[in-house]
């Protein structure tokens, strides 16, 4: 059996459970994230779901945003945590209202930071980030 | 005026074995018309299709951009499934006047209000 202990500000949602990936930016300081957690909840709440997959040289991130034009998604790289955010109007009959969906996570240390691509189709937002040259798995030749 | 189907008044008699996601969607009465918005996140033109039988207007959305093979999925909270969404269209509208739009994931279908069915103005002579 497996116990594990509860501390408040560590409950990040569902993501507190899985990998380095998905672990909050803030989960070594949980002051601060209590901090966060108090008066801002938009930065600690994961509005968008993604779906993260591995290839022999890049990681994916996957992320479904309907009705979100090219020009209002940021994605941003500061001190290993990736930030996505989409910005959504929506209208109905003559109202119109912006809705703003958001996701960190967390990279591990073998993405490379320079070259990471990202690509929008059809409503389904891809972000490609490369792995470092050395982390490769490597072929050795039997001589 | 849109009602969904559920799946015991309007479930296809055969047995589905396949599972479908239903996709978030709205209705408005826009000016004559009612104005569907449905979110297919991940499905192209060819993958959809929309189908207006007796009363029900049946969209069907297929997924194109399966993952490539070599991608090792790492962890998943989306769901990769089809749509489907059916609903029950109470007033009668115009077949031959619907108009279908899709962009970036998000599926717009117009019914025109058949003239029969629209409010009529009674002048007083």
């Amino acid at each position: 059996m497996k116990i594990a202990r509860c501390t408040p500000a560590f409950q990040f949602g569902r993501t507190s459970d899985f990998g380095p990936w998905l672990r909050h930016p803030l989960a070594s300081l949980p002051a601060m994230a209590q901090l966060f957690e108090d008066f801002l909840p938009a930065v600690t709440t994961s509005g968008l779901a993604t779906d993260l997959f591995e290839d022999a040289d890049y990681y994916h991130a996957c992320f479904e945003i309907p009705g979100v034009k090219k020009d209002a998604v940021k994605i941003e790289l500061k001190e290993r945590v990736l930030t996505v955010t989409a910005e959504r109007s929506l209208k109905v009959g003559d109202s119109e209202s912006t809705r703003s969906l958001s996701r960190a996570l967390a990279l591990p240390e073998t993405v490379q930071e320079d070259g990471i691509t990202a690509k929008l189709e059809d409503g389904i937002l891809t972000v490609s980030l490369p792995k470092q040259e050395s982390r490769k798995p490597k072929i050795i030749t039997i001589n | 005026m849109n009602t969904t189907c559920s799946a015991n008044n309007c479930a296809p008699s055969v047995g589905v074995t396949e599972s479908l996601r239903k996709p978030r969607y709205t209705v408005a009465n826009v000016a004559e018309a009612f104005e569907i918005e449905v979110e297919l996140p991940g499905v192209t033109k060819s993958g959809l299709s929309i189908d207006l039988e007796e009363d029900i207007l049946s969209i069907r959305g297929e997924r194109s951009g399966a993952m490539p093979e070599v991608w090792k999925p790492l962890h998943r909270e989306l769901s990769g499934l089809n749509y489907q969404l059916r609903l029950r269209v109470t007033t009668p509208v115009d077949a031959e006047k619907i108009v279908a739009k899709l962009e970036e994931g998000i599926l717009k279908v117009t019914l025109p209000v058949k003239a029969t069915a629209q409010p009529r103005r009674i002048e007083v002579a």
